[in-house]
């Protein structure tokens, strides 16, 4: 009897429990649904779209003469010498970009996280890059740039008359490396901001205590405790860096179209996929490439991942 | 449809704007035609939504208004034209029913089976009637074997003889050079001349280029300057890019480059950062190639007064001025409302609209009862007028673009390499050879994709 009584006493809570359960999973999953239903319409579906148009040769305009081949396109990109060169721009370009992108990005930090008059200002001054439209920033970066025309050189003008460095076109790779980092990090500086707040000031003064230089505070200190927010921003630069497309397209030299490529050494990857796409219709051939370069930057931020263990620290481990 | 039915088309571009165009040989007519034609109505019931891709400073939004005014029962839904768009609609089977096109884009849609066949409306229109269609429309003509002949499958809104020069007279005054004459065409070699005696330098800076051409259209330039000499970029069956093969197609090619490699035109080493309508109209340029449209814009507050416009130059001393764009409109094949956008296609290009643009002078108008309305009242309009007549009987002949490729293949090559060639990391001839192999493979794919 009592048995029975404690089994159904048992029952009764198990009940509770489960609608409980139920009512947690219930929130949970409404609460989840709307990124959910948009994660899989818009990014699930146009991938697994993509990855069958990638085994075709669809050519953007009509179904009727698509034909399926298998892992051709893959084969074709392995072979391809522009594809090739375009992965190896952007290489150097993320080489250049990433490692300035964050230690600007953190100096700014660094200086903005000083107890000095009118911070607020300088940091709204610092991040403003960073909100302003990238077709704008682009256009007059082009206006200071331009090689007979431009601010810059109409300033060496001043020194060495008829200077026209082709700026643009002869240091392509230069430029693209200061607008992007210029565009991109005030984002950054602000992440990294808020990381070096968060850091407890007894440490630091614990440390100057203990008779530490403010450079060796920095290095002993703040560096370990940031590179949680560290790691974040170098994943996402890599990301970003990998990806780049617009910036380069933005910045040739020429009236932009369909016909006109940015220099040779802003042909990175994205915009010979840019151009395989939209001005030869290979809509196909150009998954198949986007796909590679998922895999590529799966790959790579595996790898950081891997790294991390060896030097991202975490409060709590 | 086959291969040499899509050669044929190609081929018959060549006979794009005569009257009696020859059919090509080993062509079957294809099934397109019929499935995209529509059944001749007496009176087309018109209502409902028209989507109108096309560009807005094109189609204003007070036409807009007018036009709905004036057909009530038709609701037009405008989108701002837009190629990567366009392609997504019609791969989502949703196309917009009228859209904007040019001249050589039309092979390349038609072997795509995207044009519906508009003969039988304009079998019954009173506005758009065949004796009155200008040359230039015989762009958007096919019979299923040659474009040039057969059913219309749209129209231009209106076009030039798109060889023309201007040049800025103070320009030449600066240079101590005499004006051309405007009633002698230039050939090319002295307009190579001209370049350099106009290109005005401060040490490294150049202040003035010598002469100025639309980058994105020099591919059908070289096409127009080869057939003088019965020559084409292309073999005769479209299958492939043929210049190193074929000396004339070299010279060419080379006429092109070495004006690049002397810097007196903008090229990728030293580039301009705007097209060379705005260099010229900033008084940056001496002469710019491009046809009587740009006489609309060619005098601004820089210029003002001192633009004459001058006869398209020759190779071979055959003269030859042919439209390379031909802008028109065309009604898709899976267009949802056809005869209400046959309402608004007709009032477009017959009606205000077309009369508007013949006024203002921004092109030939596409119906040549409408010839008489283009403006010719200041001195440089009339002078512009003068050298247009001249013009007329040299532009019935047409240019002949590649069905396999889009338009833009060819100079997209062309405009890599040549940066490559002028920084001497390849030399000409390699970089005639890499833009063949890079035209060529395309080629091989659309033949391939299309056969």
């Amino acid at each position: 009897m009592t048995a029975v009584q404690l089994s159904g006493a048992g029952r009764r809570r198990g009940w509770r429990f489960r609608g409980r359960a139920w009512r947690e999973a219930v929130s949970f999953y409404g609460f989840i649904a709307p990124w959910l239903i948009g994660f899989v319409l818009l990014s699930v579906v146009p991938l697994v779209f993509g990855l069958g148009i990638s085994l075709t040769n669809y050519d953007g305009l009509n179904l009727d003469s698509v034909r399926f081949l298998g892992l051709q396109n893959y084969a074709r990109a392995l072979h391809d010498a522009e594809a090739l060169f375009g992965i190896s721009r952007t290489a150097v370009f993320t080489a250049l970009y990433v490692p300035l992108a964050l230690t600007f990005a953190l100096f700014l930090a660094g200086l903005l996280n000083q107890d000095v008059r009118g911070r607020g200002a300088f940091r709204t001054l610092f991040y403003l890059p960073y909100v302003i439209p990238i077709g704008a920033a682009a256009w007059v970066w082009r206006l200071v740039a331009d090689g007979n025309y431009g601010l810059l050189n109409a300033l060496l003008h001043l020194l060495r008359p008829g200077t026209a460095v082709q700026w643009l076109a002869n240091y392509a790779t230069q430029v693209l490396v200061v607008f992007v980092v210029w565009t991109s990090v005030g984002g950054a500086m602000v992440i990294l901001l808020a990381g070096l707040q968060g850091i407890p000031k007894e440490l630091r003064e614990a440390a100057l205590i203990d008779g530490a230089t403010p450079l060796r505070t920095f290095f002993a200190i703040t560096v370990p405790l940031l590179t949680p927010v560290l790691f974040f921003q170098l994943v996402m630069n890599l990301i970003g860096a990998l990806q780049t497309m617009v910036a380069p397209m933005l910045l040739i030299p020429q009236p932009m179209g369909f016909n006109v490529l940015p220099p040779q050494d802003n042909r990175l990857y994205m915009t010979f996929v840019y151009f395989e796409i939209f001005t030869k219709a290979r809509f196909g051939y150009g998954t198949a490439l986007l796909w590679i370069l998922f895999l590529l930057v799966l790959a790579l931020t595996l790898v950081v991942f891997a790294t991390s263990r060896f030097w991202v620290h975490y409060e709590v481990e | 449809m086959g291969v040499g039915g899509l050669g044929a088309l190609g081929v018959g571009l060549a006979a794009c704007a005569q009257p009696t165009p020859t059919a090509a040989p080993q062509a079957e007519p294809t099934k397109a035609s019929a499935a995209t034609q529509v059944p001749p109505t007496a009176k087309p019931a018109a209502g409902g939504t028209v989507v109108f891709m096309h560009q807005r400073n094109e189609w204003s939004e007070d036409q807009e208004k007018q036009f709905m005014a004036a057909n009530p029962a038709i609701k037009v839904e405008f989108i701002q034209f837009d190629a990567t768009r366009f392609m997504a609609m019609n791969a989502a089977g949703n196309p917009p029913d009228l859209f904007r096109l040019q001249g050589p884009e039309v092979p390349d849609y038609l072997a795509r089976k995207i044009l519906k066949n508009l003969q039988p409306f304009f079998d019954i229109s009173t506005v758009l009637k065949a004796d009155d269609l200008a040359p230039s429309n015989n762009y958007y003509k096919w019979d299923g074997k040659t474009i040039g002949k057969g059913d219309l499958y749209g129209m231009c809104k209106d076009w030039s003889p798109d060889f023309t020069l201007f040049a800025n007279k103070k320009a030449f005054a600066e240079a101590n050079v005499p004006v051309p004459a405007d009633d002698k065409p230039l050939t090319y070699q002295e307009i190579a001349q001209l370049a350099s005696k106009l290109t005005k330098k401060e040490g490294d800076r150049t202040l003035r280029w010598g002469f100025g051409y639309h980058g994105d259209w020099i591919d059908r330039t070289m096409m127009n300057m080869l057939a003088e000499t019965g020559k084409s970029l292309f073999a005769d069956d479209f299958s492939r890019l043929a210049i190193s093969d074929n000396p004339e197609a070299v010279k060419v090619a080379r006429y092109w480059f070495d004006l690049a490699k002397a810097n007196v035109v903008a090229n990728p080493l030293n580039p301009s950062p705007q097209w060379a309508g705005d260099d010229f109209t900033k008084g940056l340029l001496g002469v710019v190639q491009y046809g009587y449209w740009f006489s609309a814009m060619a005098e601004s507050d820089v210029t003002k007064d001192n633009v004459v416009m001058l006869p398209a130059p020759t190779w071979a001393g055959v003269r030859r001025d042919p439209t390379m764009t031909a802008t028109g409109m065309a009604m898709t094949a899976k267009a949802k409302n056809p005869e209400a956008a046959w309402v608004l296609f007709e009032w477009y290009n017959g009606g205000q609209p077309a009369i508007d643009r013949a006024k203002s002078g921004w092109g030939v108008p596409a119906l040549k009862s409408q010839y008489k309305l283009m403006p010719a009242e200041t001195p440089f309009q009339k002078q512009c007028q003068k050298v247009l007549q001249g013009e007329l009987q040299y532009a019935s002949d047409a240019l002949q673009f590649n069905p396999f490729i889009k338009a833009d293949v060819v100079i997209t090559a062309w405009n890599k390499y040549l940066e490559q060639a002028l920084r001497g990391k390849m030399t000409f001839e390699e970089m005639l050879k890499s833009v063949e192999k890079e035209t060529n493979d395309a080629i091989k794919e659309g033949i391939s994709r299309l056969g």
